[in-house]
């Protein structure tokens, strides 16, 4: 009847979302709609929110105010678990599981993406050799590429990545953008932050603002 | 890009907590140790009297055992709120208090089962006759995972507090009390030649509940603890 991309709704809006810690507002009323294949920069100072915000759609935090809708459909918690990848300031690593062990833990909770496997993503993402090392003797550019690696690994369609370029060097940093750019050619799509203007990202990427 | 069968999530979070608690085995062994140190203070306490001691070995040890594990438990979950493998686990697309349940089996396991192994032989030392170790194993076999349970949801109810050992003590340890009398129970009763069932019974019953409660409550605390 209709082409399909002209009438599908965005992966994930929100409208006016806003959120108060003990009656002071964090940040809000914002508003940002992502599509799949997107990538947005989420920017503002420190204490702005950002991390708060993408804590509010990994999951982690209540809507205070607003409407989040995920796909047309008033977004639910539970509905998306496991279609969302998040990586925040603790990356979430054992540090006395080696980086195999760590993302076979993830694997066998968050499932496999198709032709993926654990020592190739790790290869891919630079750490080979480094496979069997416990977390801990890693550096910490190295425990951040071990933590990106669960990107590659797990099947999700968002990602919800805080900081994602502190403590890589610019090799990394190209890696994280390649990452980005590969899951947005394969239909998925990504919030990034990043404080102050500085941004790495290839081309104009799509902004989402903080206010305070 | 299905997710992970529930069984594989299972086997994946027990075997990482076994194998973490396996790369530090000092850690299993300071309870041990702990009680064993404990069990040798009673005799010099109070004389080495046979009788004397006979009569208190089983409560000696019933305690000896809380206490021990009370030293291990308020590390149950603090490393993985720290380094942000919880909020991994609660965001993964499984059911939080299986994965929990799984988590509390690891610790105990890894802590409260040594304790059970070395029961029988803190016992002896303070002569507890031999036809009654199997009463005192059976009752410990009930009683220290009901405490892993009750001591998880008072765990996850402290998660967002620092400091938290000497305040999920105070805590746990009047919860404790039904246990100790029934454990403890079964235990004076086998040593008088009494009936012993009954007590154990009561302690399988509550058992039961906890494993079907304690979880549950333990998820919903631990998702509070990281709203705040």
């Amino acid at each position: 009847m209709t082409a399909p991309d002209a009438v599908a709704p965005p992966l994930l809006e929100a409208r006016a979302l806003s959120f108060y810690r003990q009656d002071e507002p964090v940040f809000g009323p914002l508003d940002f709609s992502l599509h799949e294949g997107e990538v947005a920069l989420v920017e503002g100072d420190n204490g702005s929110g950002k991390t708060t915000l993408l804590r509010i759609l990994a999951g982690l935090l209540h809507i205070d105010e607003g409407t989040l809708t995920w796909r047309g459909k008033p977004w639910r918690r539970e509905e998306h678990l496991g279609d969302t990848l998040f990586l925040g300031h603790h990356l979430g690593l054992k540090a006395d599981l080696t980086a195999r062990e760590n993302l076979v833990v993830a694997a066998g909770l968050y499932g496999t993406r198709d032709g993926r496997s654990v020592d190739n993503v790790l290869a891919d993402i630079g750490l080979a050799g480094y496979e069997d090392e416990p977390t801990r003797r890693l550096s910490a550019g190295q425990k951040k590429r071990a933590a990106l690696a669960g990107l590659l690994l797990l099947p999700a369609t968002l990602w919800l990545l805080d900081e994602p370029y502190a403590n890589l060097d610019r090799i990394g940093i190209d890696m994280v953008n390649r990452l980005l750019e590969q899951h947005a050619a394969e239909g998925g799509a990504a919030l990034v932050t990043s404080h102050g203007a500085v941004s790495f990202l290839h081309g104009e990427p799509k902004r989402v603002r903080m206010h305070v | 890009m299905s997710h992970a069968p529930l069984v594989s999530a299972c086997a994946a979070v027990l075997r990482r907590d076994l194998t973490l608690a396996w790369r530090r085995r000092g850690d299993i062994v300071m309870p041990v140790l702990y009680a064993l140190i404990v069990i040798t203070l009673f005799p010099f306490a109070l004389g080495p009297e046979d009788a004397l001691l006979q009569r208190i070995a089983g409560g000696a040890v019933l305690v000896t055992m809380l206490l021990a594990m009370l030293l291990a438990l308020d590390a149950m979950f603090r490393s993985d709120i720290e380094d942000g493998s919880l909020e991994q686990l609660i965001l993964s697309p499984q059911p939080l208090a299986l994965m929990l349940g799984m988590k509390i089996l690891a610790h105990w396991i890894t802590t409260a089962l040594p304790l059970i192994v070395i029961a029988p032989l803190l016992a002896g030392m303070l002569h507890l006759p031999t036809a009654v170790m199997p009463v005192l194993v059976y009752a410990l076999l009930l009683s220290t995972p009901l405490l892993s349970l009750l001591g998880a949801v008072l765990v996850a109810l402290t998660a967002g507090t620092r400091r938290s050992g000497m305040l999920l003590a105070l805590m746990l340890l009047p919860l404790c009390v039904p246990v100790v009398i029934f454990a403890a129970g079964a235990v004076a009763a086998a040593q008088q030649g009494l009936p012993w069932l009954a007590p154990i019974a009561w302690l399988g019953a509550a058992l039961v509940m906890a494993l079907v409660l304690a979880p549950l409550a333990c998820a919903a605390a631990l998702r509070i603890a990281l709203d705040a």
